[in-house]
């Protein structure tokens, strides 16, 4: 496969994959950007072209941990009633809910959603046990879940006012 | 499986096994369950999926090949910077050593003449200069002979090392401050100071020369 076609194929997961690190738009492009340089540079030596993909996520990833330590600190995060109509609520609220998840919980969602990389391959790229990378996966549900409820909750109350 | 085993699986968003489905089948709060999950997991993916920039990855690939034109310049530089540094260094012709070229091609076989020396007689003469224990640390002596050289006595060894011969022209009378370059006719000079005089390391190949003289400074 050519290199061109991988990052076109990607570059989309990739992004988001960076914005949910980053939590930042202009971030995350230059993250992604930067980390397509680098895999360019060590595209020769991948051997196994199934690997491509968890490749590519693992360089975004470390590019932003790299990047994260010299950058100043996040501004021009994303807003959400600017990409979202009316009728996405569900996502709307998600996403809000999102924003606020740490991004030790944020991450490994977004590797299984986004990439579809099971456990044991989001154990490998984190660095962690399966048994861990599915534990942070639960625990990132359930905050979810409370965050979303909390907010209905919040707004209802408001509703009522 | 128990619905408290169902749920725990749903959370941890493998996706459904054919366990699972067998229980969810069975279980009717499960399948009020599964059902909520699968909206749930819908609204996780949207919200996930933040917009992309318009032609995203089109300025990913755009800013890859100017990149890489910029990386692939920068290289050719490099690579240009180090032929013409070596270029500099082989066309360098710095008098001693250059001197030392026409030595072993227009003199040598005069200096033949003059007859090799007794190992002893060269061990005295050049003791101050360079002793040849230290000349036998690194090769084998051909042979050692006293020759004319710009007007002073020098001493011409032909050396075997493990890569070929070189040959030496010991020069006690010849001091210098730094080691001297030259190429030409396809031999290699350099000349390196001792602690008293130089010693000037011809040969045909570049780095054999180089570590010679390396190994011979003072």
């Amino acid at each position: 496969m050519r290199f061109e076609d991988l990052v076109r194929r990607h570059a989309a997961d990739l992004y988001r994959y960076a914005f949910w690190l980053a939590r930042d738009r202009q971030q995350a492009e230059d993250v992604v950007q930067e980390a397509m340089l680098r895999a360019w540079r060590g595209f020769p030596r991948l051997r196994e072209g199934a690997a491509a993909k968890s490749w590519l996520f693992s360089i975004v990833r470390n590019e932003h941990y790299r990047m994260a330590g010299r950058s100043a600190p996040l501004a021009d995060v994303i807003g959400l009633e600017e990409i979202a109509a009316p009728d996405e609520r569900p996502a709307l609220e998600m996403r809000d809910a999102l924003m606020s998840l740490p991004a030790s919980y944020a991450e490994p969602l977004a590797l299984q959603v986004l990439g579809g990389f099971t456990c044991a391959e989001i154990a490998a790229l984190l660095g962690t046990t399966e048994g861990a990378a599915m534990t942070r996966l639960t625990r990132a549900r359930q905050a979810l879940r409370r965050l979303v409820s909390a907010g209905n909750a919040a707004e209802r109350r408001g509703g009522r006012s | 499986m128990n619905c408290l085993d169902y749920r725990r699986a749903l959370l941890a968003g493998e996706g459904e096994s054919a366990e699972m489905k067998v229980h969810r089948l069975q279980c009717a709060a499960c399948i009020e369950v599964w059902r909520e999950h699968a909206d749930f997991e819908a609204a996780l993916r949207q919200g996930l999926e933040v917009p992309v920039p318009p032609g995203f990855e089109a300025a990913v690939a755009s800013s890859l090949v100017q990149r890489r034109r910029r990386f692939l310049a920068a290289a050719a530089v490099s690579v240009l910077a180090i032929g013409v540094g070596t270029y500099a260094w082989l066309g360098r012709e710095d008098p001693l050593a250059l001197a030392s070229i026409d030595f072993v091609m227009k003199e040598e076989a005069k200096s033949i003449m003059m007859g090799a020396m007794p190992r002893d007689d060269a061990a005295i003469v050049l003791a101050d200069s360079l002793p040849l224990e230290r000349i036998e640390g690194i090769g084998r002596i051909a042979h050692i002979r006293p020759c004319p050289f710009n007007g002073a006595t020098a001493y011409h060894v032909v050396l075997a090392v493990p890569q070929g011969k070189v040959t030496l022209l010991v020069m006690p009378g010849f001091a210098l401050k730094s080691g001297q370059h030259a190429a030409h006719e396809g031999l290699h000079a350099v000349v390196t100071p001792l602690v008293k005089g130089s010693v000037g390391v011809v040969g045909s190949d570049a780095g054999v020369v180089n570590s010679v003289a390396g190994a011979l400074g003072a």
